[in-house]
């Protein structure tokens, strides 16, 4: 019944990966630009969103762990709660920049999610290090929607958060349960690399 | 400065932690939850990772908690336990309750039953599981609490103040709807959490990396946590996207999956898992929750929607759902005294067991707030149809919502309780075994 770990993380690179390139498009044309055809301002809220839904999904087919379950369904919510925003953002429910603050909190939020729910160090295998690391870019990332909040005119925000998610995308494509990092497989994690 | 923070990026990234691990339990042999022909000679688990054993690292209990599993041993790696079996008989089943150390010093920990002969028991009933604990109610409660403001609120505003009403009272309606649904979501992923840790008896730490699996896949209630989780996750969606798209029309399919959803507590519950379960008690106990909720949601909009911010809403408000509320109540009675006579077929059941009490008590608190809402029906309605000035009605409302919130409580703890065993007839026909 429990799907093997790539495969979702695989499935939501490819969606991360879309979504980063979406957003670099937007920032190396600008927003003017990127939004004459008015459906793609509703990308960035949109993909969010969805991304919540599958996120419930792959809670679901958490309860392996407490703590799994409890990392997803956070992951859940602060996706919604993110694209929510920024949905009503873009609408013109809400104007103020300082908006792009519920972001940043969704990022710091799932970004910890990550650091605790690995409890592996960084060299035990290459799925924990790219825990350590995607949870330290995510936290490190929420520099940019707040950054966007406090100076929002500077583009490099936008550029920075792009980015984050193509780093995101290649983080996850290149995620294996228990493949060695560095040439380096710990002991303790059993089989060697698939 | 540049080159420094480099540096130091550089270091916090690659500095090592120790190794460590938490594993989880990849393989079982005997599968958990299975029903075994002929009584198995060893027990075998395997992990995704190397773990440490303990002599307790499987422990096979019969059911008078006999212990069956000997000594402990490892094989490949350190990745499989295995232990042997003995003195197992057909007919009986058996509780596996496994525990690893992984290498960070985490216990990984789960328990699972098999038969021999005989049906799996729930891992719920497992040997040395504790029952329904005041956790159990407070998170029971806070489910019912909020389904009252994700189907209360939300179904209220789509029945009784339907078109365009003032935007502070649709941004209230939209924040206590959707707090309603983040709510339900949470309340349910501790409800299942708190219901599993009584059957681990483990707590903290140990609790976050315990399997629960055997229990979400296994038993009804998990397979309604699961359905119910990821309903109330799209229920979580649809009504942000109303919200932020100012399009009060979604709230219709968030609030109609909500009352489908609702029916997964129905179909988990003793209406569903008791001898005597019939379809006519899982629909009544469906309509009575439901209907439940959209009473104590509807006095909780008066109270704190319509009464503190729309003024000139008040009157008709409070008219429509007086109306309303005259056929929620009569449904709610019936469908609640059908679930009654199913749990307790003897009416000396009501007083002489405790969950007969229990709903004793909470018949005495609803009839409280039913008489509240008798009031207000009486004497506050036909003064506002006569278009007289009522004053004082805010805060009755609120003190009608108040004792509402404790009948959710009753109920919870009701929810919770186990009713007195009903004799079926098949039941009736077996032996009683000599002393």
């Amino acid at each position: 019944m429990l799907p093997r770990a790539e495969i979702a993380h695989w499935l939501f690179a490819a969606g991360f990966l879309f979504f980063g390139l979406v957003l670099l498009a937007e920032a190396i044309v600008g927003p003017d630009v990127f939004r004459r055809r008015r459906w793609r301002a509703y990308l960035w809220p949109s993909l969010a969103l969805t991304a919540g839904i599958w996120l419930w999904v792959i809670a679901i087919f958490s309860t392996f762990s407490t703590l799994h379950l409890f990392a997803h369904a956070l992951w859940a919510q602060a996706a919604t709660a993110a694209g929510a925003v920024q949905l009503a953002v873009v609408r013109g429910r809400l104007v103020s920049a300082y908006w792009s603050l519920v972001t940043a909190g969704a990022l710091f939020v799932s970004g910890a999610a990550f650091l605790v729910h690995e409890q592996n160090g960084w060299l035990f295998n290459r799925s924990a290090f790219l825990h350590h690391l995607l949870g330290w870019t995510l936290v490190a990332s929420m520099l940019f929607p707040l950054g966007a909040a406090l100076l929002p005119r500077r583009a490099i925000w936008a550029f920075g958060f792009a980015v984050t998610w193509i780093a995101v995308a290649a983080m996850l494509f290149a995620d294996r349960d228990i493949a060695p990092i560095f040439g380096h497989l710990s002991d303790l994690a059993g089989g060697g690399p698939r | 400065m540049r080159r420094a923070l480099l540096a130091g990026t550089l270091v916090a990234l690659l500095l090592p932690a120790g190794a460590a691990a938490h594993a989880t339990l990849s393989e079982a042999s005997p599968q958990e939850q299975s029903r075994l022909e002929t009584p198995p000679t060893e027990i075998r688990l395997r992990y995704d990772q190397s773990v440490t054993a303990t002599p307790d690292s499987i422990v096979v209990l019969a059911a008078d908690g006999r212990r069956v599993s000997g000594v402990v041993t490892q094989q490949a790696g350190g990745t499989v336990v295995r232990a042997p079996l003995r003195g197992l008989v057909k007919g009986e089943a058996y509780t596996v309750r496994w525990h690893e150390i992984s290498a960070d010093g985490h216990v990984g920990n789960g328990v699972y039953t098999f038969g021999v002969g005989v049906p799996a028991p729930s891992p719920t009933e497992a040997v040395g599981a504790s029952g329904v604990t005041w956790r159990d109610d407070v998170a029971r409660w806070a489910l019912f609490v909020s389904l009252s403001l994700l189907i209360g609120v939300v179904g209220v505003r789509l029945l009784i103040l339907p078109g365009v009403v003032d935007p502070r009272v649709e941004r209230r309606v939209h924040l206590l709807g959707t707090l309603g649904a983040v709510a339900a979501v949470n309340a349910g992923i501790v409800g299942f959490v708190i219901r599993c840790a009584n059957a681990l008896q483990v707590s903290g730490v140990d609790l976050l990396y315990s399997d629960l699996s055997p229990f979400a896949e296994s038993t009804r209630f998990g397979i309604a946590f699961l359905l119910t989780t990821l309903g109330y996750g799209a229920c979580m969606t649809i009504l942000v996207v109303a919200w932020a798209l100012d399009r009060p029309a979604l709230r219709w399919p968030a609030f109609l999956l909500a009352l489908v959803l609702a029916s997964g507590y129905s179909l988990s519950s003793h209406q569903a898992t008791e001898p005597n379960a019939s379809l006519l008690g899982e629909v009544a106990d469906w309509v009575h929750l439901v209907t439940a909720m959209l009473w104590v949601g509807g006095v909780l909009t008066l109270a704190i929607v319509v009464w503190p911010l729309a003024p000139a809403l008040r009157r008709a408000a409070f008219l429509r759902f007086s109306r309303i509320a005259i056929l929620l109540v009569g449904v709610l009675v019936v469908a609640g005294t059908v679930v009654a006579i199913q749990r307790l077929p003897a009416l000396s059941d009501l007083w002489q067991t405790s969950y007969g009490r229990t709903l004793l008590v909470k018949i005495g608190l609803a009839l409280v707030a039913l008489s509240w809402g008798g009031m207000h029906h009486l004497v506050v309605r036909p003064r506002l149809e006569r278009g007289d000035a009522v004053r004082g009605v805010g805060g009755t409302l609120l003190a009608e919502t108040t004792v509402a919130m404790v009948v959710l409580l009753a109920a919870a703890v009701l929810v919770n309780g186990a009713p007195p065993p009903v004799v079926t007839p098949a039941r009736a026909a077996v032996p009683v075994a000599a002393p």
